[in-house]
């Protein structure tokens, strides 16, 4: 398992298209988890422009992923994904570290 | 070596024992027994007004914005948007649905003030520490500082000395004088009885007490609270309450929100409650000719009904009156189970909770 956060070709190109239809200019993810939903922990997914004094940084396909510390712990492997098929559209996370997804798939427990 | 492990009292420890209250150890801390007889304090609970040290109860002070949000994700009850002066009652529970503990949360106004079992405060703490990543919220434990006294029974409002005080909705929170002391107090009714817990600082604590005494409220111990417990059905952490058990089993149905949405183990709490597959009920069990023993195994025709908890000698009834959790399909009033004292059968008859005069 890698030990480190990426984000696939076609979830950056969706991000990138995001962005410049509202002109975000230079812009980050911000990834991370918090305590919550079903199975005790969900995803967060937003925009920002900075990274935080503790952020880990990654930057791939022309994307730049920031992460708390905490919440790398539990995403470390993960890839963010875009899907856009019958099975759901939109960000997804792929987590090799959770154990149980709860039945709408949003939360997820290690 | 074998450590000693000492344990805790609470700040009216010394006024207690001027009391003359006879102490015994429960939770890891040195609390009264009694005062006087278990029966008279008994009576001061059911009918008039009884003060009681509720000091080893655990307290947490929970500030920042995002707080009541954070508690929300966390536990059964809907806590989002909770004005001030309000409380909710509410239950953490684990992604399986297993009972971390049952919480009190009143907005204080600056901050929230948390009621926990006595022996959880640290569980809790680290419970929220660990569902806690960005959001701003701090939590600090405040039992060693402060003091929990209530004031229970039908007539333990009048001793509030305000109207406004004595109708409190439960959890409500508001201002009272108690001597020449200003202190908050919180209708809990944590014995299915009206109930109000003042929170004073702890060099305060001893004057409180010793003004609602003076005032007419009867000290009571630990085993007069205990039996009213049982009678009244309420789950203690440690026997009734504890990963073992989810909320449904142990009848706290009145701290879930089903509609309030996502919180860890609402899944499976949810679907317990849809498909009626709760697999066992908090239940009251009598025994007219004998006492038997906690955790002792129930029967019925020779197979296992389940297990008892707490028993007590219950006035209402005039015998031994336990708690238990019953197999969902024994789990009726009126059945009778068989249980096992050294090599003897005794009968025992399923009441339902609260436990009323026959």
């Amino acid at each position: 398992m890698p030990l480190t956060i990426s984000i696939s070709d076609k979830a950056a190109k969706k991000a990138k298209e995001f962005a410049n239809k509202d002109n975000l200019g230079d812009f980050g993810l911000r990834v991370g988890v918090k305590g919550g939903g079903c199975s005790g922990l969900t995803y967060t997914l937003s925009i920002d422009h900075e990274p935080q004094p503790n952020d880990k940084v990654i930057e791939e396909n022309g994307i730049k992923l920031f992460i708390d510390k905490k919440s790398y712990v539990f995403l470390a492997g993960t890839v963010l994904e875009y899907g856009d098929d019958l099975n759901g559209r939109g960000f997804a996370f792929n987590n090799p570290n959770a154990k149980t997804t709860c039945g709408c798939g949003t939360s997820f427990s290690v | 070596m074998q450590e000693i492990v000492l344990n805790r009292i609470t700040p009216l420890n010394e006024a207690q024992k001027r009391a003359n209250a006879v102490f015994a150890d429960k939770d890891g801390w040195t609390l009264p027994q009694s005062f006087s007889t278990t029966l008279e304090e008994y009576r001061a609970i059911r009918e008039g007004a009884a003060l009681v040290d509720r000091s080893y109860y655990g307290r947490l002070r929970i500030g920042g914005n995002d707080a009541l949000d954070l508690l929300n994700r966390l536990s059964s009850n809907k806590v989002i948007d909770m004005p001030s002066g309000e409380g909710v009652s509410t239950v953490l529970t684990t992604n399986k649905g297993r009972i971390i503990d049952l919480l009190l949360v009143m907005n204080m106004g600056e901050d929230l003030l948390v009621i926990t079992s006595p022996q959880t405060p640290s569980k809790v703490v680290e419970w929220l520490d660990l569902y806690t990543f960005g959001e701003d919220v701090t939590v600090e434990d405040v039992t060693e500082e402060t003091a929990l006294i209530s004031l229970m029974g039908p007539k333990a409002g009048k001793i509030l000395g305000t109207a406004a005080a004595e109708a409190l909705p439960l959890y409500g929170v508001a201002e009272v004088t108690i001597g020449d002391i200003q202190l908050p107090v919180i209708r809990t009714d944590v014995l299915g009885i009206a109930s109000y817990d003042l929170l004073t600082t702890r060099p305060q604590a001893e004057k409180v007490w010793a003004a609602l005494a003076q005032a007419g409220a009867v000290a009571v111990g630990e085993e007069a609270l205990e039996t009213v417990r049982v009678e009244q059905g309420v789950p203690r952490y440690g026997r009734e309450m504890g990963e073992e058990f989810n909320p449904l089993e142990a009848g706290l149905n009145s701290s879930i929100s089903y509609v309030k949405g996502c919180y860890i183990g609402q899944e499976v709490v949810l679907r317990l409650n849809t498909y009626d597959k709760v697999q066992k009920h908090l239940m009251a069990i009598a025994f007219e000719e004998d006492s038997p023993a906690i955790a002792t195994h129930m029967e019925i025709e020779g197979k296992d009904a389940g297990i008892l908890t707490s028993v007590v000698d219950s006035p209402i009834l005039g015998y031994a009156l336990a708690l238990g959790y019953i197999r969902t399909s024994y789990a009726e009033p009126g059945r009778e189970v068989d249980v096992r004292i050294g090599d003897r059968l005794t009968k025992g008859k399923v009441l339902e909770l609260p436990v009323k005069k026959a």
